[in-house]
């Protein structure tokens, strides 16, 4: 069952006076369940697609649907909605929030969906879950350490835990490997196996052929189109 | 929820955050101070400035001033019984004041008054000095000079009639209304000013030729030291002094050589309007309307001029509002002009015809004008200060939403909405408003408290921070008034400008897509 859909899409960028056709004509499909592994030479794109996969930046022409929901046919609201519940991003730069501690950046996205009153109902269960995940990501040491007080690998670990505090649908991750070393790396993608085992469908942008051939499946961007 | 989540975050995490505090507080405080010693200020010479006047004022602006003053007088009361409380007709003219022992002269205005009915219209009885420490014997009709005198225990003593009046005094002694210029109050054993009783060794009593009273301007004759206390040793009460006047005719000419009239110095009155106390005395009415040639005078004819004051001052009855009163009183004024239609002299009709009415603030307007102008003025000044404290707001916003650019991009790709992070930066702007207003109005409603205290404090440390000389200012102490209405507004101010400054940064902060600030760590 196909639970992403993106068409036609292409995308341009400006350098300068010259522009840059990074997307030219996308057409893409990922199923319910897989690991997909997105590469392609370095400024390919494969990020670009990443991105406007879930809805963090918006194609020039084409769409992307979601469980057959139009994204950017969508209200900006729903747009940010459906980016809060049902799409969870793993950064290269792993993007934690520096002055929140662990456990906080990992309910950052419940406190993000939830209006106050919720959340007095429901901060101890959320808290209970961060935990039980920073738990599985081996980090249950960690909770009130600031990220800069973490190693690469155990912030993108806790990038991971944020990923999927909200029980996203979608797991976008970009590079997620790229910024470790070889042993760090590995534990992450054990990490993402395990999460995509148990149901969790992945899209992972790699220039990395070792991390891609982990994957389910592996879609090559060469000349801003999926390589046949 | 992660909005003030992460306000609060950002609040207690940043020290930028102190800064913009600190520069609302500072604003806030600064204002609330100069406004509040700017309405002070105003407020007392408004509360002043009225003291002397009525609440309607009526008059044809001359030395000559105008007849019927008497018959017009009858006539509103009759016309308007539900308005009028008191009418008091007031003589204004020049003379100089002569000092015998010292002969010192010096230029004043006459202000002749019917010493009752006049404070029953104004203020002008808690203006004066010997009034308060030994209440009722001030007047302006014949006097003799007091004389303290020792009794059997070798205390000095006054005259009965002041010692009662002392008593008096003593047992309704309102400490609130003690006068901080008045040289430690006054007992009775130490009469200062009242006779001079090492001269006198027995008895108390009066001496010298009874003399018409005169109230003095505490600031004609008196100087004040640095402490803001007037010296009245220079002039005893009931000491002799010469006012010498020149009497004019109802056609403006002179009517005869000038006349030295010896009075007694039986009162001083301060005001507290400098204009006012430097100047001006205070006469029998009756006496000088005869003086000054304005009584009745037997013409060749055998008949006699119509008398005339230079103003009548209204008291309206308590409730009466002095501008709905005025076309009122103009109404009648003009109504009794027809009545006396074809009976009046030429001369006298001229005098009639500028006579016009006024309410006592239209009366001081150019005086209190010109401070509600200068209180323009600073707020203008201090608008632009505040100005350059909206800018520092916006700078530092700006510089956060810079530092938190990629932190803005991770919350939008966690699903916040633009209007949710801009909420952020805008109640981040509110709070600081809200934190900086509230200490600013603590800060400042604690220094206008103390505002006395404190300059005190600062000229002992160093004179020269003296900023408020009692030798120069006629209030002895810094006016200030704190309102409410003040203070909310410079509340609000704070608030609405904080949050102001903060919604720029906020918009630019929202408006970004997520990706732009993600691309690159």
């Amino acid at each position: 069952m196909v639970l992403a859909r993106a068409t036609k899409l292409h995308k341009t960028y400006s350098l300068g006076k010259t522009k840059v056709n990074v997307l030219r004509g996308v057409n893409l499909d990922v199923q319910q369940g897989e690991m997909l592994a997105i590469t392609g030479a370095s400024g390919c794109g494969k990020s670009t697609l990443l991105h406007i996969l879930g809805a963090l930046d918006k194609p020039d022409q084409g769409t992307v649907s979601l469980g057959g929901e139009d994204l950017f046919a969508a209200s900006t609201w729903r747009r940010d909605a459906i980016r809060n519940k049902d799409v969870g991003f793993v950064f290269q730069f792993y993007h934690l929030l520096p002055e929140f501690n662990v456990l906080e950046n990992v309910l950052m996205p419940r406190l993000v969906g939830t209006s106050m009153t919720k959340w007095f109902a429901s901060s101890r269960s959320a808290r209970a879950k961060a935990a039980e995940i920073l738990d599985t990501v081996g980090l249950k040491d960690r909770l009130k350490h600031r990220p800069k007080e973490l190693s690469g690998g155990e912030r993108q670990r806790v990038a991971i835990a944020r990923a999927i505090m909200n029980e996203p649908r979608f797991l976008l991750a970009d590079e997620p490997t790229g910024n470790l070393d070889a042993k760090m790396g590995k534990g992450i993608m054990e990490c993402l196996r395990g999460l995509n085992r148990n149901g969790q469908t992945i899209v992972l942008v790699t220039h990395d052929p070792n991390i891609a051939n982990q994957a389910d499946r592996q879609v090559r961007l060469v000349d801003g189109r999926i390589e046949a | 929820m992660y909005k003030l989540f992460l306000t609060f975050r950002y609040l207690i995490s940043k020290w930028v955050a102190v800064f913009s505090i600190l520069s609302v507080w500072l604003c806030v405080a600064m204002v609330l101070i100069v406004f509040s010693v700017m309405d002070g200020f105003l407020d007392n010479i408004k509360q002043h400035s009225r003291g002397l006047l009525g609440d309607i004022i009526i008059d044809n602006s001359t030395l000559q001033g105008f007849p019927y003053y008497e018959e017009f007088s009858a006539y509103l009361k009759e016309k308007m019984p539900e308005e009028i409380d008191v009418v008091t007709p007031v003589i204004y003219s020049y003379g100089i004041l002569r000092e015998p022992v010292s002969s010192f002269t010096k230029p004043v205005r006459i202000v002749a008054i019917d010493f009752d009915s006049y404070c029953a219209v104004n203020n002008f009885r808690e203006s004066l000095y010997y009034d308060r420490y030994y209440p009722d014997t001030t007047s302006l009709g014949l006097v003799q000079q007091p004389v303290a005198g020792i009794d059997m225990k070798g205390n000095s003593i006054l005259p009965e009639r002041l010692e009662a009046a002392h008593r008096e005094y003593l047992k309704n002694r309102d400490e609130d209304k003690v006068d901080h210029t008045d040289i430690a109050e006054p007992d009775y054993r130490s009469p200062h000013g009242v006779g001079g009783f090492e001269q006198h060794f027995g008895l108390p009593g009066y001496e010298g030729n009874p003399l018409p009273g005169i109230i003095i301007g505490t600031d004609v004759v008196f100087s004040r030291d640095r402490n803001g206390v007037y010296n009245r040793n220079i002039l005893d009460r009931g000491a002799e002094i010469v006012l010498t006047i020149l009497p004019l005719t109802s056609r403006g000419t002179i009517a005869e050589n000038p006349i030295p009239v010896a009075m007694r110095n039986i009162d001083d009155s301060r005001t507290k309007v400098y204009e006012i106390d430097k100047i001006c005395v205070y006469v029998d009415f009756k006496l000088f309307q005869e003086y000054l040639s304005m009584g009745p005078l037997e013409r060749v004819d055998g008949s006699f001029t119509e008398p005339r004051a230079s103003q009548l001052l209204v008291s309206l009855k308590d409730g009466k509002d002095y501008n709905k009163a005025l076309p009122k009183i103009e109404e009648v004024w003009n109504e009794f002009l027809g009545t006396l239609a074809g009976n009046v002299t030429r001369y006298e009709a001229d005098l009639l015809s500028g006579v016009g009415v006024d309410t006592w603030e239209t009366r001081q307007q150019a005086f209190i004008q010109a401070v509600e102008k200068e209180k323009v003025l600073v707020t203008i000044l201090f608008g632009i200060i505040s100005v350059v404290a909206i800018v520092l707001i916006g700078v530092v916003f700006y510089m956060i939403v810079l530092q938190k650019t990629r932190d803005i991009g991770i919350i939008k790709s966690l699903g916040a909405t633009s209007v949710g992070v801009a909420m952020i930066f805008i109640m981040y702007g509110a709070i600081i408003g809200v934190i900086g207003g509230i200490l600013g109005i603590l800060t400042g409603t604690t220094v206008v408290a103390n505002i006395n205290e404190i300059q005190s404090w600062l000229a002992a440390f160093n004179p020269s921070l003296q900023v408020w000389s009692p030798e120069v200012y006629t209030f002895d102490r810094i006016p200030s008034v704190v309102k409410p209405s003040v203070i909310a507004a410079v509340f609000l101010m704070a608030v609405l400008t904080s949050t102001l400054g903060a919604l720029v940064p906020a918009m630019k902060a929202a408006w970004v897509w997520p990706v732009k600030t993600l691309r690159y760590e």
